[in-house]
């Protein structure tokens, strides 16, 4: 059944025709202790949706809405391991990832909790030998840089992690440098292979299935460089000492020279952007050693907690996916800003525009139909205070409605005697908070605002969410991440698709293998359209 | 002379020790627990030959007695041998004793708490009534402690007092028969030589063995680079050689000091890059190893022969086999060890481990051996029983860190052999 076909679609249309008149600042007026009654709390998480154009009965409508798809039935399944990834008929099962020892979860007859911890703590062996120094190179010399090379979900959850919980290094991790390198060109490792030394620096190749290949082309780079700065040892050495695979393929990892005392596994049914869990979390693990990495599955298994057994109205992850859906398919609000304000987090926008749009971006339900309703929306961010200087002012003054997550620690450098850096965060915090309130009330704010010439004008009425963290601790970090995890699940439930597939990312990695040949000296081009063909004799002439 | 010595590590024992036996009553404090406890001795004694006899001598003639710090204020001669992290302990002593003692009161820094800090504790004292700090830098090497202490050949005096001078002539006299000269300089002048001495041996140290890895990498023999080098008198032949790295715990500390001051003063690196390479080049006899069997160690017995961070003591402070043992221990090796002093410290330091196999005789641990490590060069190593050794290993490699060994005539022998830098 389409969602449209709901009673609740029906009501939260005509509900939104009356509300679409509105403006949150109005909404403020009518109602001045908006905050209480939209304001939800888990553990060190605040969500505020107060900045929201909506009301009580907003609210139970898409509570409603979300009974009527049966996102309880959806939950339940996609914690128990049914596979609800139809299109590749296997379970999504991130959540068991971050499940604690002991408990037992059976999928398709196999115990798979026991599993995960078996995989982690070869994972833990792995990080303790590297921590303590006693990994050795092909020269006998420790390791001392790892550098990771994944693409999408084997690098920008771990990439986003490391940089966003690099304050919580343990002191065993200090002395080891991680690196991240995941574009195809090469252009990023050749930057990073310029000033590292072979003889201590450890590769760790990520990949689902092994066949990645942005990241095979990096892997071999990084292997013929390893062999030409060493004369003595053989490739077989060299693969043995400098590179670790992290893989759901291991003969393929083998095949490619990664001994099996070298690889790390997880699961086909663990998805590529949800795999930061699992060992594709080694960089992670290495950066906060394995205490802080099992934090961070703490964080995310308390939010999958919540998420299971909360009611809906004070559900976190059901809550921010709803107004999602209220923003999307009722006000007709098709762009979504993700404004970290936090240098650490500077990662999180890159993180949530792979997890949103590959997951949600789609346009076909789950029995084939195509969808007459929008889904997933435009994501794109920036750490906010750098935004403020730059697309903040089509936020501020554009023709776009735009629906933006403000996300920031309360609490931050307390633990410091830096008196100019707690300025700097309470300087941080005063920005956060002024422009969240003008987005969404406008120049409403000031006295006198409606005296200013039109261009100083500022209308407000963008929706805004705040996520406030107590502090950025791995524990904080691990609900955040599943927070949003969560909510793409449940806008995937209303929409009715699926978001564990992805599909639209096939057909161009055939198309470019045609194109490689087409590239290579001598070859055909006319069966290109003519745009391709003059594109291809250009190059061929400017490289002639 | 009735004097207090303040400490309880080998400088402040070799002290007690070497000035009861010249006939001084001295008394010795080695902790500041006013309930009258006496702490144990806080290093190993029998680390350092004669020491223990000469200790037991003077204990036996009553000239040393161990006393309370109220008991050890009563002399009007004080040293202060303490740890270079114990400077408010220092602090707490000066200022006791100059409540105590208000006039005609020495103290003689010999602690290593950095330039300017003898300085810093006279400013505690009243000089006016000659109450006076002044330095003694310990020129102790460790396993020759005592004897440094009694036959010095230069004595340096960090001291600007005339009164206080006249004392620590009259204190050191028993030791300055032979003495060549007297370098009197201010506290923070004497001080700084000091640091700049031990600065100066550890460059060198770190230098030639740079030179060694080269020599190793261009494949020529460090051993005939070394010998022109100490040709030219500039140089000369101390503290130039190659070896798997410098350990012990008095050295170390001083150039950490120095390295730290240079840091924060200069922000120099010159010290810090010396130490580094120096922990560095504590594992090269492992790297060799792992090289010669393709980065692979698991299951391979490992030999190694000195476990004292160098001849003549039993201290394993800071010495090459302990990283050395770590790692192959890590890398799954099964390792026999032996030395003629250091076996209990290692024993102790490491526990028990199956992988780790401590025997009383060399030729023994070289039973069913991939390979032996030579760590510290040991006069009864120099000269082995070559045909025993053939006989018991599995494989007949020597890596010699200490460069002890004839190459040629072992590879005529059919040894396969690795030194530092040839």
């Amino acid at each position: 059944m389409s969602p449209k076909d709901t009673q609740a679609w029906t009501d939260l249309q005509s509900h939104a025709y009356y509300m679409s008149q509105s403006h949150i600042s109005t909404l403020f007026q009518e109602s001045p202790d908006r905050f209480s009654q939209f304001g939800f709390a888990q553990d060190d998480l605040l969500l505020d949706l107060s900045k929201q154009r909506i009301t009580d009965e907003t609210l139970s409508l898409l509570i409603k809405l979300a009974k009527e798809r049966d996102l309880k039935g959806w939950t339940e399944d996609l914690f128990n391991g049914k596979h609800i990834n139809d299109s590749e008929d296997r379970p999504a099962l991130h959540t068991a990832l971050r499940t604690p020892k002991g408990d037992k979860l059976e999928v398709d007859g196999v115990e798979i909790i026991e599993e995960v911890h078996q995989n982690l703590e070869r994972m833990d062996a792995i990080v303790n030998k590297i921590h303590s120094g006693q990994w050795r190179g092909y020269t006998g010399h420790s390791i001392n840089t790892v550098v990771n090379i994944g693409v999408g979900g084997s690098d920008l959850g771990p990439f986003m992690a490391c940089k966003a919980l690099s304050e919580n290094q343990p002191a065993e991790a200090r002395a080891l440098k991680v690196h991240f390198v995941s574009s195809m060109d090469g252009s990023q490792l050749a930057d990073l292979l310029s000033h590292l030394n072979p003889a201590r620096t450890l590769f760790v190749i990520s990949s689902k299935s092994f066949t990645t290949i942005d990241t095979l082309a990096n892997a071999n780079t990084a292997k013929e460089w390893l062999k030409a700065s060493s004369n003595e040892a053989s490739e077989s050495v060299l693969v043995a000492r400098h590179f670790i695979g992290v893989s759901a393929s291991p003969d393929k990892a083998l095949s490619w020279g990664i001994p099996e005392s070298n690889q790390l596994a997880f699961w086909d049914w663990t998805g590529g952007r949800y795999s930061m869990w699992s060992t594709i979390g080694l960089p992670i693990a290495l950066k906060l050693g394995a205490k802080g990495f099992r934090e961070v599955l703490a964080g995310a298994h308390a939010m999958d907690c919540h998420f299971r057994d909360t009611p809906f109205e004070q559900n976190l992850p059901v809550l921010i996916a709803m107004i999602g859906i209220w923003n999307i398919n009722f006000l007709n609000i098709n762009a979504h800003a993700i404004l970290p304000y936090d240098g650490r987090l500077s990662h999180i926008p890159a993180y949530l525009e792979q997890l949103e749009m590959e997951s949600n971006g789609k346009s076909v339900t789950r029995d084939g139909k195509a969808t007459d309703y929008s889904t997933c929306p435009i994501l794109w961010g920036e750490v906010g205070t750098n935004a403020q200087h730059a697309f903040y002012q089509l936020l501020h003054q554009g023709t776009e409605s735009v629906m933006c997550d403000f996300i920031v620690a309360a609490r931050r450098y307390h633990d410091t005697d830096n008196a100019e850096l707690q300025h700097q965060h309470q300087l941080n915090l005063a920005n956060c908070l002024a422009q969240s309130r003008i987005l969404a009330l406008g120049d409403s704010v000031i006295e006198g605002a409606e005296d200013a010439p039109v261009y100083k004008r500022y209308k407000g009425n963008q929706p805004c969410t705040t996520i406030l963290l107590d502090e950025l601790t791995p524990y904080t970090f691990g609900q955040l991440i599943a927070m949003y995890e969560h909510k793409v699940f449940v806008q995937s439930v209303i929409w009715d698709i699926n978001p564990f597939d992805q599909w639209g990312v096939e057909l161009g990695k055939k198309v470019a293998t045609t194109l490689l040949e087409a590239l290579g000296p001598e070859a055909a081009t006319s069966d290109f359209d003519s745009s391709t063909q003059g594109l291809l004799q250009h190059i061929a002439m400017r490289n002639q | 002379m009735k004097i207090t010595v303040w400490g309880n590590e080998l400088p402040a024992w070799t002290s007690a020790a070497a000035l009861a036996e010249s006939g001084n009553h001295v008394q010795i404090v080695t902790g500041l627990d006013h309930s009258g406890n006496k702490n144990e001795i806080a290093f190993k004694v029998s680390n350092e030959p004669g020491l223990q006899q000469c200790l037991d001598q003077a204990i036996a003639d009553n000239r040393l007695v161990s006393v309370t710090a109220d008991e050890g204020q009563t002399a009007s001669s004080h040293i202060i041998c303490l740890n270079p992290d114990e400077y408010s302990t220092a602090k707490e002593i000066v200022q006791s004793l100059a409540k105590y003692q208000q006039n005609n009161l020495l103290i003689i820094n010999q602690s290593n708490f950095g330039v300017g800090s003898t300085d810093k504790l006279q400013l505690l004292l009243d000089e006016q009534n000659n109450q006076v700090m002044a330095y003694l830098p310990d020129m102790l090497a460790e396993g020759s402690a005592l004897k440094d202490f009694k036959h010095p050949e230069t004595l340096i005096v960090g001291c600007s007092n005339d009164w206080a001078m006249l004392n620590i002539k009259a204190l050191m006299r028993p030791f300055s028969q032979s003495l060549k000269q007297w370098m009197i300089m201010s506290p923070k002048e004497a001080e700084f030589t000091k640091f700049a001495n031990t600065g100066m041996l550890a460059l060198r140290l770190g230098y030639i063995n740079e030179l060694a890895n080269l020599a190793d990498q261009l494949d020529v023999d460090i051993e005939v680079i070394r010998e022109g080098m100490i040709s030219d008198p500039r140089i000369g032949p101390h503290y130039l050689h190659p070896g798997c790295g410098f350990g012990g715990l008095h050295f170390q500390q001083y150039i950490e000091g120095l390295s730290e001051l240079m840091e924060e003063a200069r922000n120099s690196k010159l010290l810090d890059t010396v130490l580094v390479e120096n922990e560095k080049q504590k594992e090269q006899p492992f790297r060799k190893l792992w090289r010669h069997y393709q980065c692979d160690l698991k299951d391979r017995t490992v030999t190694i022969w000195g476990l004292s961070f160098k001849p003549g003591t039993a201290s394993i402070d800071n010495a090459p086999s302990l990283k050395t043992i770590e790692t192959l221990l890590a890398q799954g090796c099964k390792i026999m060890v032996h030395d003629p002093e250091a076996s209990k410290n290692i024993a102790q330091y490491f526990g028990d481990n199956e992988q780790l196999e401590i025997v009383d005789c060399c030729y023994q641990a070289l039973q069913n051996s991939d390979g032996l490590l030579l760590l510290t060069e040991w006069p009864e190593y120099w000269s082995p029983e070559y045909d025993e050794m053939l006989n018991r290993m599995r494989s007949p490699l020597i890596v010699d860190g200490r460069n002890i060994f004839d190459k040629e005539m072992l590879q005529s022998l059919g040894f396969t052999y690795y030194g530092v830098g040839r």
